[in-house]
Order: structure tokens, then C-alpha cells, then sequence
């Protein structure tokens, strides 16, 4: 759908993208991370023709971009705005009309989007009477107005309290079951491991990671388990030598734990069970796989400082 | 569309439109209505105990002054207290010194208006006139007024030489001028702060997400210059309705009535008081034959669209790309000040090249795009020299010229500094943006 090649990009002497390349294929949600001055909102202005490349190319739907293709993106960036003295539907109309939508196409769509909001009376509202969540949402209204092929939302949780969140989760999901193409620039990672089916890291301008957001964490996995089990817990304390490093507990009551381990060496879980066996009534043993805000965090430090692989 | 539509609705553009005119015309019409009239009518005492003017003043009776004599010497702390003199609002002594020094005095309660004043020294000084011919010439009273007549040296263009395109008109032109600096100030402004408030509160990077910056940059520019038009167009079309129905129903006969009854008193004072200054009755003769019959207001129109046009166009892209650069709202405020100074530099040159039409630095502002909208239209309405029309095209193609340079490089300021936020403005930014690609 979105094919990204050696895109770079400098302001001056600064280089704020070096050589970029990504795929975005049809129906999936990409997510794009980074630390803050990574170069995501210039790769995002770049692909929405705000500003041009010093290099690099880009392809959408195998055609080399133009500006037709504009009209197939819906963009929320991460600095939201809109004309205050506009009432919703004059500037639905608005930016509808923009991305090539009739008066009459936008006015049907604002309307659906509203009552799936189940916000209909916001409609002759002026944007300066609205909260900031509310305007938040009819700004996310106004991205997906005209049913755009490919969406990239910048931020889009933010500003929005916990059940607003889900809320816009759940509409991203939707839109994606509706084959759509979703590029996720976030700094929230939980919402990355739930709704991001791939991940790219940028750091320095620069791609350090990228794949299914499964593989990377199996990638960066670091032989954490978790084991549940009911005993005594100094019994299961003594069993393990030194080959395990307890890394954290939790007690249910009635002699029930569950324990975070780290694996040390080459020992295998084969050996973990072997030597629990006997001394506590195994419940549950599995696998940890790091969050991907260790897999963010530990990717910047190491391409911050190779010598930490 | 949408910045000509938010212009146009606002109450601002809409009480702009209706009251600016009515207030242009309710000024026009006071200069009409009072600019010549004595606003309070006046007693005036004349203490000539010699009898010199032999209880006689005007041939007329007078609407706005009554005279009386007295034939005795009055003091004037006397005239100023004495309950027998309250109901004079002033004295005039009148002495045989007044005859050899030819120096006399009024003394009054309250300051006069300057009609009524020219109207009393007038009437007092003619009657002295007649009583001096009569006591130390043979001459009549025509023949001495024919002598007494002063030379006047008027200095007339030897190809207007009946004066048509007098330096009067050359003030309408100033008018027309200054106004579009008023109009180019006020718009630009608005269009700076739309283009500032649509960065500061970024929306420009969703309007940008579909359209070119510089086709945002000039469908601003577009549809501000709009609205602008709209505003003149109302303006041009309740002044000149204002105008006419004043002409019509309120002063039918006005111009008339200034030479038939008034002018006994008025259009012969004009000659005195030429010499000495300007009297407002005078002026208001002027205004009223200005307005009604020297201006051509057909071409100074269209001169004034295509100023105004031309004008707003050349300094929208100026303020546009200020609006463009700045960091944050109020950042822009500081820029306001240099830019409302080249606004006045404009208005400025406009009367330069009035009072001095023919020195080199008006020939540079004629050319220069920045105060080329002003000093056009007061060349235009003093009048060009037979060959010297083509100058005029010139000028629209340096403006024009001027335009194309200034856009393009607007348009590289704007798209260059319209996503750059938080940082403090400086001049070398625009050289930085104008570089940058």
C-alpha cells in the first residue's frame, strides 16, 4: 500500500531522516516509534507532502506518489487545531470538501460519525464551545471522514482520558477490520502491543528496528518466566540455586505465589521445573516476553551505546 | 472561499462596511451644513462717540449680526460689567486714532467663530473704507475699491493654464491615497493575524496535508483581498448614493446660496482673506465645489482599484510571510511597528509628491513599489504632462514585476517558516527561508 525507500531529509546541517525505509501493506496497523526528535512527524509530513525529501521516494498502491493520492490519507498530527469560530459541521464540510468529498458526502459522513460517537448534538456546536477531548474526537472524526485508504494518526490518544482511549482503540481496530491501513506515530506502547500488528524504531533519524510486533519482543526477550504455585515460599526459595535470580513476587493468600525469574545462563526451563518439583504444587509456568517499552528502551540504549549488546 | 466567507460574516466586516461610510458621509455632511453657517448670532456695540461711521454699517441687514451705536466713550471694564451692556456680545470703538493708525479692536465675551469674525471685520472695515474715501479722496468708492485691489501672482502649469487640475485636486488624490493605506494596513493586518492564529493554533498542518503552501498562502491572500473589495465596493457605492442624495434633497441650491445671499458677505471676503489664510468659509466653498465639480471621480476610481489592488497585493506578501515566520501570536507584535511604518512612509510620500511634485526623490516614489499606490494617485489626479502618460503603465509594470518577486519569495518565507514553532523571530530567519528549500 505505502512503500517508503531511502527517504532523507535535513534541515540545514542537521540530518532528521537518513535513509528510511518502510512497507505498509494493506488492512495492517503500523506503528511508528521513537523518542521525541526521531524524525517521526518529518517522515510523517514527508509521506503527507507537507514537506519534500532531500532524497528517496516514495510509492503508494505501486505508483510513484502524486498529489491525487492525498485524497486516500486521512492525517491527525499530533499538534491538533481547528478554526474556533467554525461550528462541527461547517468544518466537517470543511475538510471533507478539502479531500475531495461533496457538501452532501461530507454532511452524510459527519452525521454517521456522530451518531457512532453518539454525539449528534455537537453538531451546531462552535469547535471554541467544545472541551479539549471533545475536540480531540471530532478532530478524529474529521481524519476518517472520507473514508481514507491509508490513516496516519500522530499521538492519537493523547489528551484523552483512559475510557476516551479505549474508545479510539477500538475505533482503530474497526477500521482496520474494514481493511483500512493504519500508521500509528505513538509514545504509548501498551497500545502498541494491543492494536499494532508491526513496529519500526526510529532513533536519530534512522531505522534500528522493525518487524511484527511479536517477533520483536520475542527478539528481545531475555529469559524472563513467570511461575505460579502454591507452597511454602522459603521451600521454593531453597530449591532454586543459583542459576535463577528471583526478579519479583506477588502472594494471592492461602500459600499461593507467583514468581518473576530470571533465567541465568544456559539453563533451560526444563531444568527450572526440575528442581521446583517436590518442593511446591506447580500451577502455571511460562515464558515473559519483554513489553515493548523494555524493547523501545533497551533498542535506544543500545544503538546509543553498541558496547551494551 | 472560507477566509472570504469568515471575513465577510464577521461583525466586524459587516459594522465596518455600514458605519465607515456613514460616518465619511456624516462628516461630509457637516462640512456642508455648518463648514460656512455662524452658529450663534451676534450683538455687537459700536461706541463711536465721534460719529464717525454715522450709525451706518452694511447695506443689508445682516441674518447673523445686529449692530448698535453708542455715542459715547464706553471703558472696556466697563463694557465687561455694566449690566447695560450684558446683552452685547461684543465692542467695537471706533475713534479718530482708528482712522490715522488704522488699528481698531473687538472686544468680545466670547470667542467668535472665524466666519462670524471675518464677517464683523469685514462689515466694520468697509464702512471705515467708505468714510475714509470720503474724507480724503475724490475718488469713488468703486474706483478706490478697483485701486486698492492687490495684485495677485498666481503660478499655473503652462499646460493646464485655466487651472483645472489645480493643486486642490492633487488633496483628492492624497484622499484616495491615504485611503488605500488605510484599506491595505487594515487587511494585510488581518490577513498577518489569520495566517499567525491558522500556524499558532495548527490547523495549517491539516489545510497542508491537502493543499500547496503557497496555494494556501495565496487562497488567503485571495479571498482577505475579497473581502476588501467587498468593503471598498460598499463604501464607493453608500458614499457616492450619500453624496448624491445630499446633492439632491439636502443642498439643492447650496452652492447657489453662497453667492447670492452669503456671498455679499463671503466669496468677496475670500479675496482679503487669501492673503492672510484660509477662513473656513472660504474652505468650505472649496470643499463643496471639490467634491461636486473638479473631481472626475469616474478614472480616479479605477486609478484607485488598480492602486488599491496593486497596493494590497505587493504588501500581502510582506505581511504574509511575517505571518508565516513567526514563533508564537504575539511574537508577530514586534514586527507590527516596522510594518506599520512603511504603511505611513507610504501615505507620507503620497503628500510629499503633492507639495513637491516635481523634485527627484517624488520621481523615485513613483516608481517604488512601496509608495507607488499613493503617489500614483496624486500624480494622477495633478495630471501628466502630454507624453508623460506612459509613465503610468510603467509604474503598473514595476508593481506588477515588484508583485512577482515579492510572492515568490513570500511563498519560499511561508512555506519554509510555517511549520517552525517556538522559536523568536529574527530577521535573519527570512534570509535563512528565502534560501531554503
Amino acid at each position: 500500500m505505502l512503500e517508503i525507500t531511502n527517504l532523507t531529509k535535513s534541515y540545514g546541517q542537521a540530518l532528521a531522516l537518513n535513509q528510511v525505509s518502510m512497507k505498509l501493506v494493506e488492512g495492517e496497523i503500523f506503528g511508528l516509534l521513537g523518542p521525541n526528535g526521531a524524525g517521526k512527524s518529518t517522515l510523517i509530513r514527508i509521506v503527507n507532502q507537507i514537506i519534500e525529501p532531500n532524497s528517496g521516494h516514495i510509492k503508494f498502491n505501486n505508483d510513484l506518489f502524486r498529489r491525487e493520492h492525498l485524497k486516500s490519507i486521512g492525517y491527525l498530527p499530533e499538534e491538533r487545531g481547528l478554526y474556533r469560530g467554525m461550528t462541527v459541521q461547517e468544518h466537517g464540510i470543511f475538510l471533507g470538501k478539502l479531500r475531495g468529498m461533496n457538501t452532501k458526502e461530507a454532511k452524510n459522513a459527519l452525521e454517521y460519525w456522530l451518531d457512532r460517537f453518539e454525539i449528534s448534538d455537537w453538531r451546531k456546536k462552535r469547535i471554541e464551545e467544545l472541551s479539549k477531548g471533545m475536540a480531540q474526537k471530532i478532530q478524529f472524526i474529521f481524519t476518517v471522514l472520507h473514508e481514507p485508504k491509508l490513516i496516519i494518526l500522530d499521538e492519537p490518544f493523547s489528551g484523552f482520558d483512559p475510557i476516551n482511549v479505549e474508545l479510539i482503540k477500538k475505533e482503530i481496530q474497526s477500521l482496520k477490520a474494514q481493511n483500512r491501513t493504519i500508521l500509528l506515530s505513538t509514545h504509548s506502547m501498551n497500545s502498541v502491543e494491543e492494536i499494532c500488528d508491526r513496529a519500526m524504531l526510529l532513533h536519530q533519524g534512522k531505522s534500528i528496528l522493525e518487524g511484527q510486533v511479536k517477533e520483536l519482543r520475542k527478539k528481545n526477550k531475555d529469559g524472563m518466566f513467570t511461575v505460579r504455585f502454591e507452597g511454602i515460599m522459603l521451600g521454593f526459595v531453597n530449591a532454586l540455586w543459583t542459576g535463577f535470580e528471583i526478579v519479583d513476587t506477588r502472594e494471592f493468600g492461602n500459600n499461593r505465589y507467583e514468581v518473576d525469574l530470571k533465567m541465568m545462563g544456559d539453563n533451560t526451563i526444563d531444568e527450572l521445573m526440575g528442581v521446583m518439583i517436590g518442593q511446591v504444587k506447580i500451577e502455571a509456568i511460562f515464558e515473559k516476553l519483554p513489553g515493548m517499552q523494555e524493547v523501545f528502551i533497551s533498542s535506544i540504549a543500545a544503538a546509543q551505546n553498541p558496547m551494551i549488546q | 472561499m472560507r477566509e472570504w466567507r469568515e471575513r465577510v460574516g464577521s461583525r466586524v466586516f459587516i459594522l465596518f462596511s455600514i458605519l465607515g461610510p456613514l460616518v465619511v458621509l456624516t462628516i461630509m455632511y457637516i462640512l456642508f451644513a455648518y463648514g460656512g453657517k455662524i452658529a450663534k448670532k451676534w450683538n455687537v456695540l459700536i461706541a463711536d462717540p465721534v460719529g464717525i461711521m454715522e450709525n451706518k454699517i452694511a447695506a443689508r441687514v445682516d441674518p447673523n449680526v445686529t449692530y448698535s451705536f453708542a455715542d459715547n466713550y464706553i471703558e472696556t471694564e466697563e463694557f465687561a460689567n455694566a449690566k447695560a451692556y450684558q446683552e452685547f456680545d461684543a465692542m467695537v470703538e471706533i475713534n479718530e486714532k482708528v482712522l490715522g493708525n488704522k488699528v481698531g479692536f473687538v472686544f468680545y465675551r466670547q470667542i467668535p467663530s472665524k466666519a462670524l469674525e471675518k464677517t464683523v471685520q469685514y462689515q466694520i472695515e468697509r464702512r471705515l473704507e467708505e468714510v475714509l474715501v470720503k474724507r480724503f479722496t475724490k475718488l469713488s468708492l468703486l474706483d478706490f475699491r478697483k485701486i486698492k485691489q492687490p495684485i495677485l501672482l498666481s503660478f499655473r502649469s503652462v499646460y493646464d493654464p485655466e487651472d483645472k487640475s489645480a493643486d486642490k485636486r492633487a488633496w483628492v488624490g492624497m484622499f484616495f491615497g491615504a485611503l488605500i493605506f488605510i484599506f491595505i494596513a487594515l487587511f494585510a493586518m488581518t490577513l498577518m493575524r489569520s495566517i499567525s492564529r491558522e500556524k499558532s493554533n495548527r490547523i495549517v498542518e491539516v489545510i497542508l496535508a491537502s493543499v500547496k503552501p503557497t496555494q494556501l498562502m495565496l487562497g488567503k491572500i485571495i479571498g482577505v483581498g475579497l473581502s476588501a473589495i467587498v468593503q471598498c465596493s460598499i463604501w464607493i457605492v453608500v458614499i457616492a448614493i450619500g453624496l448624491s442624495l445630499m446633492k439632491s434633497t439636502l443642498f439643492p441650491d447650496y452652492m447657489a446660496q453662497n453667492i447670492d445671499s452669503a456671498g455679499n458677505v463671503i466669496s468677496q471676503t475670500a479675496n482679503d482673506t487669501d492673503l492672510m489664510g484660509n477662513t473656513g468659509a472660504y474652505e468650505y466653498n472649496e470643499f463643496v465645489d471639490l467634491v461636486f465639480e473638479r473631481v472626475q471621480f469616474g478614472p480616479m476610481l479605477f486609478v484607485f482599484a488598480l492602486c488599491l489592488l496593486g497596493g494590497y497585493l505587493f504588501y500581502s506578501a510582506i505581511f504574509s510571510a511575517v505571518g508565516a515566520s513567526v514563533g508564537s501570536e504575539s511574537d508577530g507584535q514586534q514586527f507590527v511597528i516596522p510594518l506599520v511604518l512603511l504603511l505611513c512612509f507610504g501615505v507620507y510620500a503620497g503628500y510629499y509628491a503633492m507639495v513637491n511634485p516635481d523634485a527627484p526623490l517624488t520621481t523615485w516614489l513613483y516608481y517604488l513599489p512601496f509608495t507607488a499606490p499613493s503617489v500614483v494617485l496624486v500624480k494622477f489626479a495633478q495630471g501628466f504632462a502630454p507624453g508623460e502618460a506612459y509613465t503610468l503603465w510603467l509604474v503598473g509594470l514595476i508593481l506588477i514585476l515588484s508583485c512577482v518577486l515579492f510572492f515568490y519569495l513570500a511563498g519560499r518565507i511561508y512555506k519554509n517558516g510555517i511549520l517552525q514553532f517556538g522559536h523568536r523571530l529574527k530577521l535573519r530567519h527570512f534570509f535563512k527561508w528565502t534560501k531554503n528549500n
